[in-house]
């Protein structure tokens, strides 16, 4: 094409400035949160694979159980080996904080042995600490990354718990070579294993082979020497194991970022067609002037593309943006818990971003390529002729819409690729664009209603709607696409949280709830503080929860074992099986929906568990639902527990009160018997309100981009009036004439913007709830192993359809006041 | 590269710290357990063998030190030096875990080749950990890992290797042990209070098998113990020390050493001298006397070491004034390891001469010739 | 340099009926002929068919002795590039272009160099009386002045035929009559030759020839 012909398309684009801006935000908005995901998450995995890397060094094999360890005379055993050139033992506590938040990683080590293998740990004392400062009790050494986090600095001090006891450490130097983003502290080996109570206990030994020995084979060997639950891995697959940890949840947002690109995509081709209906004439008298066909279709793709490459760009420096700010405010796993202990940075990556923004580009082009050989197809003699009004014809394609309805049904029934629910995703995309391709025919069901059509602007509207449907279809199909993802999500959402919620209630019937410390970290109760809490004033009953970890396979993702008690009124949320222990012959153990999905055990079921170094068999008594960890969790009665591995420490407790006490008052019993920061004390509407908050916030995101989705939607309502209300000026010149005043064109468009959206909102309700329903019996059950109840959110829904009828039908009128302003005079003589 | 010379690192603080103030360094701020303290070094306390070849462990620091001259079959001669250290640290001696790091372990081997023009070495550290890394009480026993020297009730056994060098050795004692100082009390200084328990073996018949350059040699020579252990062995102001061992080609023994000062002044000296007959005779702080001949200046260190003495020795009852020189079998016998630590010594072998005649083989080491260690 | 001969076009959608047929045209070079008829008569069919713009149904176009009937869009196109100039009742004139891109634009298609373009264009604007107004915007000008620019653009690649589709049907007598000066003394200027559809009888009076559509083919008009 010549250079200079570019001129008549590129600037065409300049002319229609809102549309253009719009279709090229919403290609950008797509093209931004779907990059920024991917940054973000690349960031948190190669900071991930630092730390794996740093933590592995050079060693070839891994010895590793769960986290509770196992007994550290295995060490004397693989470091003896004759195919073992080096070995390094490890044993990680996550060290409580008092009066801090989070945990800190702590890894004890033997700074001899780590020189082979792990070099990156090596503590480097501060002058003033002494030499033998790495081996002392009572010193720590922080990574940057901890010492910045915790603000410490060399000499100052640092509260860790244990049990639940506080104990003051120094910070006696740094981790020098740990990298920026790690979070750690080493300290000795053995004084870590005093100070944590972890005495005769490792984490992990990395392990360098020696010269010549066959890692196959020498792994062979060392497995017969490893206990129950314990296994010896190549370093890698720390990562793998990771990357597939995160990946169900990157998918997903990626799959939402794909949505809004789509949107944008779709923008294009709703503000193109539009564009070329309106350029009819332009395009007709090209052509006369000599343009051939496949010059005006490359010059019309060109506009797309040049849209989507802006776009493109936009998007990715708002992504980077993104990420960075992301990153910043909720972490690499974008407050999803998937990587603790990290502060990633961002890097550029040239690729990625080069092809996010071909992924604009493409969405740019697709969107044109209709309208393009639409253009290209005109007969250029009719349209010439002045007053030739652009009418846009859609009719409903049947053929598409059964293939889509029955690919939707087919693609839901998929079981998961590869743990990501890719059939899942599918049966959304078919259920939307079944949903977009019966709208035309849906369209003139409703205009075809009986209604009441005294009044004259619903007449004109409806009429206007009836002669072109093709334009309010244009319109509808966005808001269509938006309010399905929308209130999809709503829906999923709202059902997640319900079922959440009661799943809560379920999960805590005790009047009051002791924490050692969260989840994995250094705190818990002895026998000596279970004791001294049940003998505090106005407590009738301690019942003792124990949660410690265990592999059942090696490269398999670590199950949360709970000991507890079952019966009693203690109860579990089943879904399957039965709370009776029954005669069995073996132990009774129930296990969460993740480990039906991942172990394919059901009720009845034989569970091996490795517990005290041996595997112990125990019948699956019963499914529930767990909406707490993702990986699997197992309960198993604590007497049962506490006989095989004579482990009697709990990590929490659950209190009931005599009636009449006010667990107030308990509490603060609790606060004065141990401490301040030692315990944390709960009522169970005090952790459900916390864990909604949680749950809350880690859907930030979700809602985020479905306010994206929403926004495009509306884009596209008043890009399509605003190209609609150009190209009308000449009728509302018309209607002006005939003695109509402004505002009631104005109304009229709003109108016509509030019916085309009503369309598009009902249409998008609709479908919605399909996809609600796949992703809550699909995506959701596959991607995270959780089911839950359906819940609809009518209320919210219905709120939100009129919010959004109302902005639609503003947006229309706003648009359109371009077209209003001009005189009625004007726009009858004027053929452009 | 990284790897050694962090590993370095740790050995040679560790070293350094259990040499007290052999170079001018800062002492451990070790945080000892209540009541915990070092076992005294008193006199008159009678060494027995080979009980007192095991470890003391309520002691601070102790070593057996194995220098000595090989020839392979070619009749090429080369010096080896193979040492381990135990070293109390009090701490977590209250600590039930098996990684307490009460007792730390410390191997150091180095060869001299002068066909290599300098030495090839190697460490090792850890913490006592049986079976990994240990000693025996009872008899002399200590290894860390697959290094080792063990007496076997005839003869000391002993293994060591590094990326450039292997060797195994077994040294067969030919006499009676050196008991020095007064009957194994060594005094470090005019105050008492610094002083050793120290025993040598001189005259061990060596043989076992180098690994060097590729090649696998049989050896055989004649080598040198000093199995020494304290608990306060510098006086206040001691800069360094030099100290000889050295196998007369009469079957006689002498050990020498001198305390230096900062302007290089002895603060104290001592020795033992076997002669031939086997009358030993104790050399006392006036009656032996080290004067530098020659000084060499280490191309890397820029430090500068007197790798040739003169060594008088007075005479006394029953014995002849005696003046010796020592010549070293090359010059670059340091030990450099400043891109770690930046400690540096010169440990090396060397000839005794007597009027321009070689009247016997062994080892001299010279510390505190470099700069303040930059900690 | 035009000849047409027995050209026939059926009315769109209908093989049977016939809009037109038999016509018959020798158009000289530098010779404006105006074709005048009634409403739906089918003149601007006609300028169309001569243009490649609709299909014929049978009949024979000859430009400067090339046979044109038959030929393929591509060509048809190439042709109205380098031989056509057009101007419309309704101007065509590109809103988001400014007044001298809009006469270069022919230039533009041809892939001319776009200096050379440019000052062609305001060469030629200073022809049809708006020199200085190149870089005003087509919705700053007067319905005339708008005529006049698409006058500029059908000529500035020196074409040989001018076809003229009521190109002051938009206007007032009085702007009718100066854009039509402006037209006729171009197109003579530039010796190129003209088919002026008009209904206008003042109009048609400055043609050479007068010529009226009618559904047997065109024949002479009797002077008005």
């Amino acid at each position: 094409m010549g250079g200079a012909l570019r001129h008549v398309f590129i600037a065409s684009l300049r002319r229609r400035r809102l549309a253009t801006v719009l279709s090229l935000l919403a290609i950008a908005l797509g093209v931004a949160l779907g990059l920024a995901v991917q940054l973000i998450h690349n960031a948190a995995l190669a900071e991930f694979e630092r730390g794996v890397r740093i933590l592995a060094g050079e060693a070839d094999l891994q010895v590793s159980g769960a986290r509770g360890g196992f007994d550290d005379a295995l060490f004397l055993q693989l470091a003896a080996h004759p195919g073992v050139a080096e070995a390094s033992p490890v044993v990680e506590v996550h060290a409580a904080l008092p009066g801090r938040e989070g945990s800190l990683r702590v890894l004890g080590v033997d700074v001899f042995r780590l020189a082979g293998v792990q070099p990156a740990l090596l503590p480097a004392a501060d002058g003033e600490a002494g030499m033998l400062a790495a081996l002392a009790p009572g010193r720590i050494f922080l990574s940057p990354a901890a010492a910045a986090w915790l603000a410490l600095e060399a000499g100052d001090a640092l509260a860790v718990q244990s049990g639940v006891h506080e104990h003051t450490l120094t910070v006696s130097g740094s981790v020098p070579a740990a990298g920026a983003g790690q979070v750690l502290a080493v300290m000795d080996i053995a004084a870590a294993q005093q100070l944590f109570e972890r005495i005769g206990v490792l984490t992990r030994v990395d392990l360098r082979l020696a010269e010549g020995a066959s890692p196959v084979q020498l792994r062979r060997e060392l497995t017969a020497l490893l206990p129950a639950g314990v296994f010896v891995e190549v370093p890698q697959l720390a990562l793998s194991e990771a990357a597939t940890m995160s990946r169900a949840y990157r998918v997903n947002l990626s799959m939402l970022a794909l949505i809004a690109l789509l949107t944008g995509g779709f923008l294009v081709f709703s503000t193109q067609l539009l564009a070329v209906a309106r350029r009819r004439q332009e395009f007709a008298f090209l052509r006369a002037l000599g343009l051939p066909r496949g010059m005006l279709y490359r010059g019309l793709l060109l506009e797309g593309a040049v849209l989507g490459l802006a776009g493109g760009v936009l998007g990715a420096l708002l992504g980077h943006v993104l990420a960075v700010l992301a990153l910043r405010l909720v972490g690499g796993d974008l407050g999803a818990g998937y990587f603790d202990g990290m502060r990633p940075a961002l890097h550029f990556d040239a690729l990625l971003t080069l092809s996010f923004v071909a992924l604009g580009v493409g969405a740019g082009l697709a969107g044109s390529w209709l309208p393009a050989r639409s253009a290209a197809t005109l007969p250029a003699a009719r349209a010439l002729r002045a007053g030739d009004d652009a009418l846009l014809h859609m009719r409903p394609r049947w053929q598409g819409v059964v293939v889509c309805a029955l690919g939707a049904l087919l693609s839901a029934a998929l079981p998961p690729f590869a743990g990501m629910p890719l059939g899942g995703y599918l049966a959304v995309a078919c259920i939307l664009a079944t949903a977009v391709l019966l709208l035309p025919q849906a369209t003139r069901l409703v205009m075809r209603l009986p209604g009441s059509p005294r009044a004259l602007l619903w007449r004109l509207a409806r009429a206007r709607s009836h002669a072109a449907p093709g334009q309010a279809v244009v319109a509808a199909v966005g808001v269509l696409a938006s309010v399905a993802l929308a209130s999809a999500m709503a829906i999923m959402v709202s059902s997640f949280r319900t079922s959440v919620d009661d799943w809560l209630t379920r999960m805590l019937p005790a009047d009051l709830y002791v924490q050692a410390s969260p989840s994995a970290a250094s705190g818990f109760l002895d026998q000596d503080a279970l004791r001294r809490i049940a003998a505090l004033p106005g407590v009738a009953q301690v019942q003792p929860i124990r949660a410690e970890q265990v592999r059942l396979r090696s490269g398999g993702a670590p199950l949360t074992l709970l000991a507890r008690e079952v019966g009693g009124g203690w109860g579990l949320p089943l879904v399957a099986g039965s709370l009776s222990t029954g005669e069995a012959e073996l132990p009774p153990a129930w296990v969460s929906e993740a480990v039906v999905d991942v172990h394919g055990l059901a009720t009845g079921a034989l569970i091996e568990l490795p517990l005290g170094g041996q595997w112990h068999a125990f019948r699956v008594a019963g499914v529930w639902r767990d909406y707490a960890r993702q990986h699997g969790a197992v309960v198993i009665e604590l007497e049962t527990y506490r006989a095989i591995s004579g482990d009697r420490r709990a990590n929490d407790a659950a209190l009931v009160v005599h009636p009449g006490v006010d667990v107030a008052v308990v509490a603060t019993a609790l606060a004065d018997a141990f401490g301040e920061n030692m315990l944390r004390v709960a009522t169970p509407g005090e952790i459900r309100a916390l864990s909604l908050r949680i749950f809350d916030r880690s859907f930030v995101v979700t809602y985020l981009m479905e306010a994206v989705a929403v926004l495009i939607g509306l884009c596209g309502v008043a890009t399509t009036f605003a190209a609609l209300a150009t190209a009308r000026r000449r009728e509302f010149g018309m209607l002006r004439h005939l003695g109509l005043t402004r505002a009631q064109i104005g109304r009229l468009l709003a109108l016509e913007g509030a019916l085309a959206t009503a369309l598009g909102v009902a249409g998008g309700l609709l479908a919605g709830g399909a996809v609600a329903w796949v992703l809550v019996e699909v995506v959701n059950r596959q991607s995270f192993h959780w089911s839950m109840d359906i819940s609809v959110p009518f209320a919210m829904l219905a709120v939100f359809a009129a919010a959004l009828i109302v902005l639609a039908a503003l947006a229309a009128r706003i648009a359109g006041a371009q077209a209003m302003r001009q005189s009625a005079v004007q726009a009858v003589r004027e053929d452009w | 590269m990284k790897v050694g010379c962090l590993r370095m690192t740790a050995f040679w603080r560790l070293v350094l710290a259990m040499l007290g103030a052999a170079v001018p360094v800062a002492l451990p701020a070790a945080e000892p357990a209540e009541g915990a303290a070092y076992a005294p070094v008193l006199p008159g306390r009678q060494l027995v063998l080979p009980a007192d070849g095991g470890a003391h462990d309520a002691h601070r620091t102790e070593w057996w030190y194995v220098t000595g001259w090989v020839e392979d079959e070619q009749r090429r001669a080369r010096g080896f030096q193979i040492t381990f250290f135990r070293v109390r640290t009090l701490i977590g001696e209250d600590n039930p875990s098996r990684f307490a790091p009460s007792q730390l372990l410390l191997a150091h081997a180095a060869l001299a080749d002068p066909a290599h023009g300098r030495l090839r070495h190697a460490e090792r550290a850890a913490r006592a950990l049986p079976p990994l890394a240990g000693y025996a009480d009872t008899h002399t026993e200590v290894w860390i890992g697959d290094w080792s020297l063990r007496w076997d009730g005839e003869r000391y056994l002993s293994r060591a290797f590094g990326e450039d060098f292997a060797f195994e050795l077994a040294f067969r004692p030919t006499v009676a042990p050196l008991f020095n100082g007064d009957q194994g009390f060594s005094q470090k200084a005019a105050d008492p209070a610094h002083a050793s328990y120290y025993y040598s073996r001189p005259q061990l018949a060596v043989d076992g098998t180098v690994h060097v350059a590729g090649e696998e040699l049989a050896v055989s020579g004649s080598g040198w113990l000093d199995h020494e252990w304290s608990s306060a062995i510098m006086p206040p102001g001691a800069q360094g020390w030099d100290w000889l061992g050295i196998n007369l080609a009469d079957g006689g023994a002498l050990m020498a050493f001198q305390m230096r000062a900062e302007d290089g002044h002895a603060l104290w000296a001592a020795g033992t001298l076997r002669a031939s007959d086997g009358v030993q005779h104790r050399l006392g702080a006036d009656e032996v006397r080290f004067q530098p001949l020659r000084y060499w200046r280490s191309p890397r260190t820029g430090n500068r070491y007197p790798v040739a003495w003169r060594v008088e020795i007075a005479a006394a009852q029953g014995r002849a004034a005696r003046v010796v020189e020592v010549e070293p079998l090359m010059d670059d016998q340091e030990l450099d390891s400043r891109r770690s630590t930046g400690a540096v010594y010169w440990e090396g072998a060397v000839r005794l001469l007597e009027e321009g005649r070689e009247i016997g083989r062994g080892y001299l080491e010279m510390t505190g010739y470099g700069e303040r260690l930059r900690m | 340099m035009l000849q047409v001969r027995a050209l026939r076009k059926a009315f769109h959608g209908s093989a049977g009926q016939a809009l037109f047929g038999g016509v018959e045209l020798d158009l000289a070079a530098g010779e404006c002929v105006a074709i005048v008829g009634e409403s739906g008569a089918g003149k601007s069919t006609l300028l169309n068919c001569l243009a490649g713009l609709e299909p014929v149904d049978g009949g024979s176009i000859r430009l400067a002795g090339q046979e044109l009937s038959g030929l393929d869009d591509d060509a048809w196109c190439a042709l109205r590039r380098r031989r056509y100039g057009f101007v419309f009742q309704a101007f065509h004139i590109l809103p988001h272009l400014n007044v001298a891109h809009n006469v270069a634009l022919p230039l533009w298609l041809l892939d001319a160099d776009e200096r050379a373009a440019h000052g062609a264009a305001l060469h030629m604007l200073e022809q049809v009386g708006l020199g200085g107004r190149g870089e005003a915007w087509p919705a700053q000008l007067s319905g005339g002045e708008l005529q006049r620019v698409a006058i500029a653009r059908a000529l500035v690649h020196g074409p040989a035929l001018v076809l003229a589709d009521e190109p002051t049907g938009n206007l007032d007598p009085a702007r009718a009559g100066a854009v039509l000066d402006v037209l006729l003394g171009r197109v003579r200027e530039a010796g190129a030759a003209m088919l002026l559809v008009t209904h206008s009888a003042n109009a048609a009076a400055r043609a050479d020839r007068v010529l009226r559509l009618t559904g047997d083919g065109l024949v002479a008009a009797e002077a008005p």
